[in-house]
């Protein structure tokens, strides 16, 4: 009970409260905005939470993930165009009811499905994290090894055009981690004699550039869009036939999105189109979808958010990042001095407490702004993209530049823009990139001490069987994409079988 | 295969006098298949000129090991890439969408600019090459109200400035004019 009053108490500070507000809000904010992202707002915050103690500035970045990925809903829901890619599904029936004259109705049932969801999956990462850690406490550096592995291979899996595309930008990701001195013999690896390479590639350029300075890139090509705007209004609660159509699409939503999130690698943009997809499936009304169905809102507003909090199990309780967004939380850790894992959750586990209350306060707030705000959140999307993309090169190139006060991060960060904006181009996701960066050093890490452990016999890692396992779900997920092929082979050789002769 | 599965080129040069491989492959990802193995062929090389350590002292994990592995795992994926599109048209989706049009002089023009803005910097400072940014950019992407350029550009750095300069104590460059300036 201590650590519970001790995490809860460390979040009562003013400045505390203050800054997770603040979250909640430049969240909201940036999820409303098409083209900003709440990654990319993590992205920029990072460097300037370094000197604030970590509890408050990962709190803060908690906060921003939660409100992020809700703020996506309005614009979605009142421009039809989502401020987030979780938000996407939003759209398919939130714009139709919005076009309805009813747009308020929509807000509401995207604001109290998100926060049912986002409050679900808190209780299931309160819950599991410890449980998780605990069992992780067993894991030696094999076994880590193969889990990482097994989150490296998600990738196959994660949304985006290609797996395998998700899986050589994973690879390159893991491969500019070893960029700099090897720890165990100080030996310079790709430093091409540039001095600042020996530490290294920082975390935060690379992901600024990719997030921040690829998107603008991208931006800079459609400036002239044109948004069909539906006049705001105030939103409404739902009323309580909405509520009883909705209750279970929004609480099987919640579980599946708990569970996508806890999965490595994935994040609300699966989760959310797989709580549309299962709302349709399970509805009674499936013609109405597409055209103002309230489950078809329901479904993935209550699935996105339920997955910022299972998201956040594997990566406080593993330090295997859930998602993009916790992937950059995690960097945010790491830079912080801590090592996110089971030793973390065990022995400070106040911790873990401060974030679950700060995502606590993080879906009430967002509750709040939602239901005084959301006519007023729409109106961000008047901003002039013009002046829009300006400031954020500003904030990327300030951001860069103030975590180690060196030009030389600030041409990473333009280098990695200009990179992030072809990969994009053709299919190849900054998030995977982002992953593999951010497990680089630990896959290195447990391999290498796998190998001392094993005398150099690779064969000797399947001795264990959490090891198997793991490598079992690692061939499994890398053929995942082959399943539909497979399928398709497989039905049209039993249509062959079963075809009348002749016919 | 349904039409959306051909790759780019085939439209235009028709099917008839290629092989069943050319067919097979998407001419865009070849190229780029063709460019990272090559780049991997190149860092492959590099791996061979890192320090050599001896055995014991690298526990038998010479430096080299963890880097090459990784390579040769990109290249394996990179041999799948030109035959993706077929698995990819399967599920429906069309690699080709976000990259059919050409990159937009537009964007080009951007990054030429930031370009020219990061190497301004030192010269600049930090404040002045916020002030840069602010007016080149949007006169760059056609914003002609130059009353909500200059506004922009008074207000904006200037409130960066002091939230993070005087508020949050990040060090801002004074660059060559700021020092001549001084």
């Amino acid at each position: 009970m201590e650590p519970v009053v001790t995490g809860l108490s460390l979040l009562l500070d003013p400045l505390n409260i203050g800054l997770i507000l603040g979250g909640v809000l430049i969240g909201v904010l940036v999820g409303a905005l098409p083209g900003l992202s709440s990654p990319m707002a993590i992205a920029l915050l990072i460097p300037f939470t370094i000197q604030l103690e970590p509890i408050p500035a990962i709190s803060m970045m908690a906060a921003l993930y939660c409100a992020g990925t809700f703020g996506g809903s309005i614009t979605a829901i009142l421009i039809n165009a989502p401020g987030a890619p979780p938000a996407a599904a939003t759209a398919l029936d939130g714009y139709p009811m919005a076009k309805k004259g009813e747009a308020g109705r929509a807000l509401g049932l995207a604001t109290i499905s998100s926060v049912t969801g986002g409050i679900f999956s808190l209780v299931i990462f309160i819950f599991a994290a410890p449980m998780l850690a605990t069992l992780a406490l067993k894991f030696r550096p094999p076994e880590y090894f193969a889990l990482s592995v097994f989150a490296l291979s998600m990738l196959a899996s994660i949304s985006g055009k290609s797996s395998l595309r998700n899986l050589i930008s994973g690879a390159f990701g893991v491969l500019i981690g070893t960029i700099g001195v090897h720890l165990t013999t100080g030996v310079e690896r790709f430093t091409f004699d540039i001095p600042e390479l020996t530490e290294g590639i920082h975390f935060v350029p690379v992901l600024i550039g990719l997030f921040a300075m690829g998107e603008l890139l991208s931006q800079s090509q459609t400036l002239d869009v044109a948004y069909e705007r539906i006049r705001a209004t105030a939103m409404k609660l739902p009323s309580r036939d909405d509520i009883r159509r909705v209750k279970w699409t929004i609480l099987r939503s919640s579980g599946l999105g708990t569970f996508i999130g806890i999965l490595p690698a994935e994040g609300s943009t699966v989760a959310a189109i797989m709580g549309y997809n299962e709302a349709k499936r399970w509805s009674k009304n499936k013609d109405q979808f597409g055209q103002g169905c309230p489950e078809g809102i329901a479904g993935p507003e209550a699935a996105n958010n339920a997955a910022t909090g299972g998201a956040m199990v594997p990566t406080l309780a593993l330090g295997i990042p859930g998602s993009g967004s916790t992937a950059l939380i995690l960097a945010a850790l790491i830079m912080h001095g801590l090592r996110p894992g089971p030793y973390l959750v065990n022995e400070t586990p106040e911790f873990i407490y401060a974030i679950f209350g700060a995502m606590l306060v993080a879906n009430v707030g967002f509750l709040a702004i939602g239901l005084i705000g959301a006519k007023f959140f729409s109106l961000v999307t008047l901003v002039p993209p013009r002046l829009l993309w300006p400031a954020v090169f500003t904030f990327s190139m300030i951001g860069s530049y103030s975590y180690g006060a060196s030009m030389f991060d600030v041409w990473v960060m333009i280098i990695s823009g200009i990179v992030g904006f072809f990969m994009l181009r053709h299919g190849f996701g900054p998030a995977p990139l982002v992953m593999g960066l951010i497990l680089g050093k630990l896959v290195e890490e447990t391999f290498s001490q796998s190998m001392i452990i094993y005398d150099n016999n690779f064969l000797a890692l399947f001795e264990s069987p959490i090891v198997v396992g793991f490598f079992l779900l690692t061939a499994a997920s890398l053929l995942s994409p082959l399943y539909p092929l497979v399928r398709d082979r497989v039905s049209s050789a039993m249509a062959g079988k079963i075809r009348v002769p002749g016919e | 295969m349904s039409n959306g599965a051909r790759p780019p080129g085939r439209e235009q040069g028709g099917a008839g006098g290629r092989s069943a491989i050319a067919r097979l492959l998407h001419p865009v990802d070849s190229v780029i298949a063709i460019g990272i193995i090559a780049f991997c062929g190149w860092l492959l090389y590099e791996t061979g000129q890192f320090d050599e350590v001896s055995f014991l002292f690298s526990q038998n994990i010479p430096p080299e090991l963890f880097p090459r592995i990784l390579i040769v795992v990109i290249i394996l994926f990179c041999l799948a890439l030109p035959f993706e599109h077929i698995l990819l048209t399967r599920k429906g989706k069309d690699i080709d969408k976000g990259r059919r049009d050409k990159v937009s002089g537009m964007t080009w023009l951007t990054m030429l600019v930031l370009v020219a803005t990061v190497s301004a910097s030192p010269l600049l400072g930090t404040y002045l090459t916020m002030v840069a940014v602010c007016i080149v950019l949007p006169l760059l992407w056609h914003e002609r109200r130059l009353h909500y350029i200059l506004a922009f550009a008074a207000v904006f750095p200037a409130a960066v400035t002091v939230l993070f300069n005087l508020v949050l104590g990040v060090f801002f460059e004074p660059g060559m004019i700021g020092i001549a300036f001084h």
